[in-house]
């Protein structure tokens, strides 16, 4: 209930009717997988670089229908982000303006439930932008798969240690790791772990090996 | 880009695509997760479209019969779809599948595009083995081994038609001054060389011979432009041809190819290394040389030479290494009083990389030099220094058992033969195995004498010693699935134990027991075929076998030499494709058919 009053009030303050379909009911089985590079891990301080957004509908991914926004830089990025993203200068030559990147993120996203690896930090980045632009934060459900992931593992480990590391979920859960680390293919590993743990009901404590 | 289609961009067939044909599947793709059991393209139906594995195992089966399987990166639904017919089998998932599902209409778009990646749906295994081949394009070095036919090495051809009256033909090439005469036919060349001239002029009163037509070999056996030299050389000889017509793409001539240049040319470039060994004056300048050697291998390999080619060029230079380390390390008064001899692989020819070192010497009777320890033990060391992993059954010349004079030898031959022991037949295999390399072989050439007579007395010793045979099971089970058990090597066989090891050791059992000389399985396979044990086409079968082995055997090694990891006998069967798979578990049918073969020759199931 607590959860309705706190929508109804995100709503009130929105103040661009065209992102009213944000706050529609979720009717539709898709989930938005979601990942953001940034100059730094402090929201308020640090800037968004990319955005790489991949749909889910039932059992598939729709990367054909993939987004991957790069966005316009004011500062000079440092060099310490530049060899953690390995994003050069040159990559954001098809970069946008922050407002167009909101813009057709949102647009993307729709009402539809938001999942994501450290969601929470995305979540923050994004609405770092829009509460100034639009007055409100992200009302969209959201998904955290380290969650999810923790409480499937719990099941078979009580008392354990539980290691939430991107890496470590993805070779437990037996995915291909992909070499580039980019907001895409991060997004679309994230998206492959949320389809694995959606259809696995306990994960085996002990990997064969 | 989404890396994953970056995996994709390694793999045949798409291979053989370009970054737009990539941009069209990124854009049509999507990628889906199956539970195992899921149907995914049931008999009778039509694929809704084509199915590259990420992770995970399908099954096709055809009533509950299982046809086949599918791994990561194998593609299925694609026959179908181009074929336009439904499935003839089930398509099921045995191991929880990710996959990517290309649309039909882009895959179809996609193949009308690009010809070569829609017919690899419909190659046969071994044109998709020479596309993994000629995949394989690395340019480390440029090294000539691996030269292409250059039309700076072809005959102009002289072409006539096909009804062209004989005389007249032969008066056009002693006119051209070309090699062979091609004649040109309405479908395709035949060719008429000097031997069909000599046939000419003894029957052509009684076959009536006339027209140009009647003394060609037709069709003409031909090679396309950008063969590898080394390929070009083993179809003349495994055709026994002397002329070799080159086609152009378009089946156009080029030019005539003739064995003697192409002979020469190689062995101009190939002894490089060779030479430099040759050259050599000091034992630094021997290990260096022998550095290169091994960078060599990856670049013929990864350039599609055959391995047996390989292995044959390794082993001339290693016995050139060998004999210059035998002249710098050993002193003048041995030369002529002692046999370097090598053993095992090195002495079959066939170790490509250095796997180990076995080698042993004979001393004449009665000489017995003092510092004979210490010169031993620098040999072995610059062999240690050169990178040669000490043998680990110590069969070396610093252990005595391996050190001594012929007439103790021929003791233990006698003995090993008198008293079978399982000790005694590995030793008596190493030894039948051995290659005199440098000093006198005089000495060598007695003790094998010795060997191969008391062989000849005592026939019930090569029951004995072909059982070994025996000792591994197939790699291949029922339904021809690969069996890979061991605990530290999930998805792995030990291609030595379950094939090499049995089809090395049937062919010396057999070998011996014919009294060949020769120590090379391949050399010995066609020294069997030519004494009457088994016909050409079995022969053929068994060193196409082991060269599929080999092949697949020192990819892995070489791999693992790169990685810096351990060499050993493991191939991993996930980073096979599933036609080298499907090669693989062919070979492994032959060699588990040559086993029972040489289990019937030898009685083998009569003696326990």
């Amino acid at each position: 209930m607590f959860g309705t009053l706190k929508r109804k009030w995100n709503k009130k303050h929105l103040t661009d009717e065209r992102f009213a379909f944000l706050f529609d009911e979720t009717s539709n089985d898709e989930v938005v997988v979601f990942d953001c590079e940034t100059t730094g891990l402090n929201p308020k301080k640090d800037e968004l670089i990319s955005i790489g957004a991949v749909k889910i509908k039932g059992n598939k991914i729709l990367t054909n229908e993939a987004i991957h926004i790069y966005v316009q830089q004011k500062k000079q990025i440092s060099h310490e982000s530049i060899t953690i993203h390995q994003i050069r200068h040159c990559d954001l030559e098809d970069a946008v303006p922050i407002e167009e990147a909101i813009e057709k993120f949102l647009y993307f996203i729709g009402n539809r439930t938001l999942a994501g690896y450290f969601l929470e930090f995305d979540v923050a980045m994004i609405n770092k932008y829009i509460k100034p632009m639009y007055g409100i934060a992200l009302p969209n459900r959201q998904e955290e798969v380290s969650a999810i992931y923790y409480d499937k593992k719990i099941a078979t480990i009580p008392q354990g240690h539980i290691d939430l590391k991107f890496n470590t979920i993805l070779k437990d859960l037996d995915l291909p790791t992909l070499q580039a680390h980019d907001a895409l293919n991060d997004a679309v590993m994230t998206a492959m772990i949320y389809l694995k743990l959606k259809h696995v009901k306990r994960i085996r404590n002990v990997r064969r090996e | 880009m989404i890396a994953l289609f970056d995996t994709l961009k390694n793999n045949l067939p798409f291979s053989l695509l370009d970054d737009a044909a990539f941009e069209q599947i990124e854009e049509n793709s999507q990628i889906a997760y199956y539970p195992r059991e899921t149907v995914i393209i049931s008999e009778e139906a039509s694929p809704k479209c084509v199915y590259l594995i990420i992770k995970g195992t399908v099954e096709a089966k055809n009533a509950e019969e299982l046809i086949d399987i599918y791994h990561t990166n194998d593609v299925f639904g694609a026959i179908e779809l181009i074929k336009d017919a439904p499935s003839a089998y089930q398509y099921i998932v045995s191991e929880e599948l990710i996959c990517y599902e290309l649309a039909t209409e882009t895959f179809l778009t996609l193949c009308m595009n690009n010809q070569t990646f829609k017919t690899y749906f419909f190659s046969s295994i071994v044109e998709r083995m020479e596309l993994i081949k000629e995949k394989k394009d690395y340019a480390r070095t440029a090294d000539m081994m691996v030269a292409r036919i250059d039309e700076n090495i072809l005959h102009a051809a002289c072409i006539v038609d096909a009804d062209t009256a004989i005389v007249e033909a032969l008066a056009k090439l002693e006119e051209s001054r070309a090699v062979a005469l091609i004649v040109k036919n309405e479908y395709g060349y035949g060719i008429v060389t000097d031997a069909d001239l000599r046939y000419y002029i003894l029957h052509k009163e009684e076959d009536e011979l006339s027209k140009i037509s009647q003394l060609q070999s037709y069709p003409v056996i031909s090679v396309e432009e950008e063969t590898l030299l080394f390929n070009v050389l083993l179809t003349m000889t495994e055709h026994n041809i002397k002329h070799l017509p080159v086609m152009d793409d378009k089946e156009d001539l080029v030019g005539v190819l003739e064995l003697t240049d192409l002979l020469s040319y190689l062995s101009n470039q190939t002894h490089f290394i060779s030479v430099q060994m040759e050259r050599a004056e000091t034992v630094d300048e021997v290990i260096e040389a022998s550095r290169r050697i091994e960078i060599m291998v990856g670049v013929l390999h990864e350039k599609g030479v055959k391995s047996r080619y390989v292995a044959k060029m390794v082993s001339e230079v290693h016995k050139k290494m060998y004999a210059k380390l035998f002249a710098l390390i050993f002193p003048k008064s041995w030369h002529k009083r002692c046999t370097l001899l090598l053993l095992g692989s090195e002495g079959r020819g066939e170790q490509i990389l250095r796997t180990d070192q076995d080698n042993a010497i004979v001393f004449e009777n009665g000489f017995e030099p003092e510092e004979k320890e210490a010169v031993l033990l620098h040999f072995i060391e610059t062999l240690d220094k050169i990178g040669f992993p000490r043998c680990p059954g110590n069969v070396m010349i610093i252990n005595p058992k391996w050190a001594k004079s012929l007439d103790a030898y021929k003791e233990d031959i006698r003995h090993w033969i008198s008293t079978p022991s399982a000790d005694g037949m590995m030793d008596m295999a190493i030894v039948y195995d051995t290659y005199a390399v440098a000093g006198n072989i005089d000495l060598f050439k007695e003790m094998r004498s010795y060997l191969l007579d008391k062989i000849k007395e005592h026939k019930e010793f090569l029951s004995y010693f072909a059982r070994s045979i025996e000792s591994f099971e197939s790699p291949l089970g029922l339904f021809s699935r690969f069996i890979t058990s061991e605990k530290n090597h999930k998805n792995e066989i030990d291609i030595k134990k379950g094939a090499l090891f049995a089809l090395i050791h049937g062919v010396r059992a057999l070998s011996l027991e014919y009294g060949i000389k020769k120590t090379n399985t391949t050399q010995r396979i066609k020294e069997l075929n030519e004494l009457g044990y088994m016909n050409q086409e079995d022969a053929r079968d068994l060193l196409e076998t082991l060269e599929v082995i080999n092949t697949i055997r020192l990819h892995a090694q070489l791999e693992k030499l790169q990685q810096e990891e351990e060499i050993d006998n493991y191939i991993c069967l996930t980073t096979l494709g599933k036609l080298e798979r499907d090669t693989l578990k062919e070979a492994l049918k032959t060699v588990e058919q040559f086993k029972k073969r040489v289990s019937y020759h030898f009685h083998l199931s009569m003696v326990s």
